[in-house]
């Protein structure tokens, strides 16, 4: 069995919803009946084989080639198997991910990850704004998982996220945990303004000094032994924070206009 | 343009044809008794072995006007999670829930409905519950005014205003909204809710108005009759979903001392304290007491199992039960100070004991009611299942066997609180048509639907017979509007737009001074600007107003 590849065909002018391009959704079905399904692309619906050139039976594995920016919602929903892309996702990758594996050569859109409770999304790239967080309407954002972003992350990364872990290795934009609930987020490189900002609870580990809002608190120098544990959890991850083993932290603590359970993590 | 439908099964309950095998003619969208002498029949449909019937009428939807609109705002995961592609024929849209207009209109019709009408319609806002419900292609529509905890009203009340004020005031309101009824929803309660009450039973006093419930029905009751307004006092009664409120609904029932009254989702207000958990089923006392007074009608507003929102004007009730809104976000607001809304998402589980006995008391009294002229298929659309589901209910109502089976997989103890197992009965497609066509015409006050009589609109829905009733009425064969076809095997084939029904009862028009002055003092808008003209229902050519008569309620179908 090979994995069932889609090579897009040509360039899009429009965006696609690709959420039936699961796994789970696409098991069971043949290669004709899969080159059937009809994708919403604004306001009007495509065939599967009118965009992509359908090759393997391995509906388990599906792989993306020449993939797009335009195409929204890959993994949408996913329970199962893993969902590789070779160039740009489009917004909302993995939304609503239950379990599964997605990896992403190239950068994805806004809203990955959003309401994702659970599997591991790998982006090897850069991340739109909203990384993690909720869509409008919704009251929760990534819900549980792990997400692991090479590249920068945009504005609002972790925006009312309230479970799972996100690592970003390189920037974060403004507004990073804001609203947060809970979980965790990492980030190797800078964050922009407001970081933390109504920041209820959860933890945001950073590794660069950032510039805090007033109602964050400095509560000094710690060594805080429970990181050992956390850091030995990030271990198995193909990242660059399974190589960190650091206790010492200054801890600031907010948002205070809030419930300010939240805590900012500044590794020394 | 005349078109024939040739051997087809009649049920036409407003004659008493009980599946009868007949032609029915149309000509211009009404039905004639036959062709002219050398007229040419445009179109014939041979049905033979099908079942026909006029078009449904939902006489209580939500489909139109503040709340519906509050409730999609609240819910985009309803929309996003039912998107609806155009095609070349149907704008696209969304929604399961609370579909938007467009889809509410052509899913309406896809099931073989012709006519809706919107329950709730706020006099501060009909234009906006017109402009819904103009939005919505296919059916009819029409609405019922809300009184009962406006400030005008109960100041007058406890001014001690003569009845004919109020008359005056009801039939002004029922103009002004282009209505064809009139609702009271929790008669004075939203008022006492702004003053903190968070309970009013009938006989209790609003705090401030020192006016009880009982004094609201009986002088709005006595009004809508006296007015010669078809449709009886359109009821949502006190206490919604309190366990023991079956007391207050009969309560309200004897207190309206004759009056003409229909109890709207009336398996909301049918609860007993009974059993372990002081809940229970009072769905035989509130049948008897249905079966007994003949001038009581209802509907059931049906349970059925998964997500949907409540949306109601009740913000006493929806403050009460916020609590349990699933998602867990909810919205309880005044509305211009006239009345009040609440919207709260609500997932209706079958293993959760309330819900699974809700469902089950509102197939008990669907059941234990004798007369299917005075009770209604509905499911208070979308407060206790979206209109898409009234193929699955009617399944439920028809086959007693299906009926069983799911009562055996809800809930262990609310199977053990109902009687529902025990109930024979089965509903007959003459039954159905009663309930959902002549009966529903009937009470709204249509002369001109409902039936297939000679000069009835052409609103005709064609089946297949099947003994699985619920993909029986999901799929009609056709579906004619006016003598249109509009939807062929389940499909709209054609989008026309239907006419806002309404009733224009006589009034002395110097109460306009009165009612113009409080609106100076008191609101933010004119009186003149809340005022909704037919003109403009009938402004973009896409719709028009039809007038039905004031002559008290109607009898006999002519």
């Amino acid at each position: 069995m090979s994995a069932l590849t889609l090579t897009l065909k040509a360039p899009l002018t429009q965006r696609v919803d690709c959420s039936p391009l699961t796994p789970d959704f696409l098991a069971g079905k043949s290669l004709s009946e899969i080159a059937s399904i009809a994708l919403h692309s604004g306001n009007r619906k495509l065939r599967v084989d009118a965009l992509f050139d359908l090759t393997g039976d391995d509906s388990s594995n599906i792989i993306i080639q020449n993939s797009s920016a335009k195409l929204d919602f890959l993994g949408s929903k996913m329970q199962s198997g893993s969902l590789t892309v070779h160039g740009d996702a489009g917004s909302y990758l993995g939304f609503q991910m239950k379990k599964g594996e997605i990896t992403v050569h190239g950068n994805a859109h806004a809203y990955a990850a959003s309401g994702m409770a659970g599997g591991i999304m790998h982006v090897n790239g850069n991340v739109g704004d909203y990384l993690a967080a909720a869509i409008p309407g919704d009251r929760k954002g990534m819900k549980g998982g792990t997400v692991i972003i090479t590249g920068n992350a945009g504005d609002r990364a972790g925006d009312q996220m309230r479970r799972g872990i996100v690592l970003i290795e390189g920037n974060a934009g403004a507004y990073c945990a804001s609203r947060m609930l809970a979980g965790t987020i990492g980030v190797l490189g800078s964050v922009g303004d407001y970081a933390g900002f109504g920041m209820r609870r959860g933890t945001l580990l950073l590794f660069q000094t950032p510039k805090l809002h007033a109602t964050l608190q400095d509560c000094g120098s710690h060594t805080l032994p429970y990181l050992k544990l956390m850091f030995k959890a990030f271990q198995a991850l193909p990242s660059r924070f399974a190589a960190i083993d650091n206790t010492r932290v200054r801890r600031y603590a907010g948002d205070l206009a809030c419930d300010g359970k939240g805590e900012i993590l500044v590794f020394g | 343009m005349l078109i024939k439908l040739t051997g087809g099964r009649v049920y036409d309950p407003a004659h008493g044809i009980n599946g009868k095998i007949m032609d029915i003619y149309a000509r211009d969208g009404r039905i004639v008794e036959r062709a002219l002498d050398g007229e040419r029949v445009d179109q014939e449909y041979n049905l033979a072995g099908k079942v026909v019937m006029a078009g449904a009428i939902d006489m209580h939807t939500h489909i139109g006007g503040g709340k519906v609109n509050i409730a999609r705002t609240l819910l985009p995961e309803d929309h996003r999670g039912d998107p609806v592609p155009h095609s070349d024929l149907c704008r696209a849209g969304c929604g399961h829930a609370v579909p938007s207009t467009y889809i509410t209109g052509y899913r309406y019709a896809e099931m073989g409905y012709t006519a809706g009408f919107e329950p709730a319609v706020l006099p501060m806002n009909a234009r906006q519950a017109h402009l819904e419900m103009g939005d919505t292609p296919i059916i009819d529509k029409g609405g019922y005014a809300m009184l009962g905890s406006d400030d005008m009203l109960l100041r007058m009340m406890s001014a001690n205003a003569d009845q004919n004020a109020i008359n005056d005031y009801v039939a002004w309101t029922i103009h002004a909204s282009q209505a064809i009824g009139i609702k009271v929803v929790n008669a004075g309660g939203i008022s006492a809710f702004k003053f903190n009450q968070r309970m009013l039973n009938l006989d209790e006093q609003n705090s401030f108005y020192q006016i009880t419930p009982r004094d609201v029905l009986q002088r709005l009751a006595r009004a809508v009759h006296e007015l010669g307004v078809p449709h009886p006092l359109h009821v949502h009664g006190n206490n919604l979903g309190v366990p023991g409120n079956m007391q207050t609904t009969l309560n309200t029932i004897a207190g309206v001392e004759g009056y003409p009254l229909h109890l709207t989702h009336i398996q909301f207000h049918s609860y007993g304290t009974e059993g372990d958990r002081k809940f229970s089923s009072g769905a035989a006392e509130i049948a008897a007491a249905i079966n007994k007074n003949k001038n009581i009608s209802a509907d059931v507003g049906q349970v059925l199992f998964g997500q949907t929102v409540t949306a109601s004007g009740d913000n006493m009730v929806q403050f009460r039960n916020a609590s349990h809104a699933s998602p867990n976000k909810w919205v309880c607001m005044d509305i211009e100070c006239d009345a009040g809304c609440g919207v709260v998402p609500f997932k209706y589980k079958d293993q959760n004991f309330v819900n699974a006995l809700q469902w089950a008391i509102g197939l008990e009294i669907f059941l234990l009611v004798d007369d299917p002229w005075r009770i209604f298929l509905t499911t208070d659309h979308p407060n206790g299942a979206p209109f898409t589901s009234y193929p699955h209910l009617i399944r439920l109502l028809m086959d007693k066997t299906f009926r069983n089976e799911m009562f055996s997989r809800i809930s262990p103890d609310a199977q053990a609180m109902s009687t529902l197992g025990s109930i024979e009965r089965e509903y007959s497609l003459y039954e159905i048509a009663i309930m959902t066509r002549a009966g529903a015409a009937k009470l709204v006050g249509l002369h001109d639907r409902g039936h297939l009589g000679i000069g009835a609109g052409a609103d005709i829905t064609v089946y297949t017979d099947n003994a699985d009733r619920e993909a029986m009425f999901k799929r009609p064969d056709y579906v004619f509007k006016d003598g249109q076809l509009v939807v062929e095997d389940g499909q709209v084939v054609k989008v026309t737009w239907g006419a806002t029904h309404v009733v224009k009862p006589e009034f002395d028009r110097s109460i306009e001074q009165t009612i113009a002055k409080y609106y100076d003092k008191y609101h933010t808008v004119n009186m003149k600007h809340v005022k909704v003209t037919d003109q403009q229902i009938a402004d973009d050519g896409r719709g028009h107003v039809q007038v039905h008569a004031c002559e008290g309620r109607r009898e006999k179908t002519a």
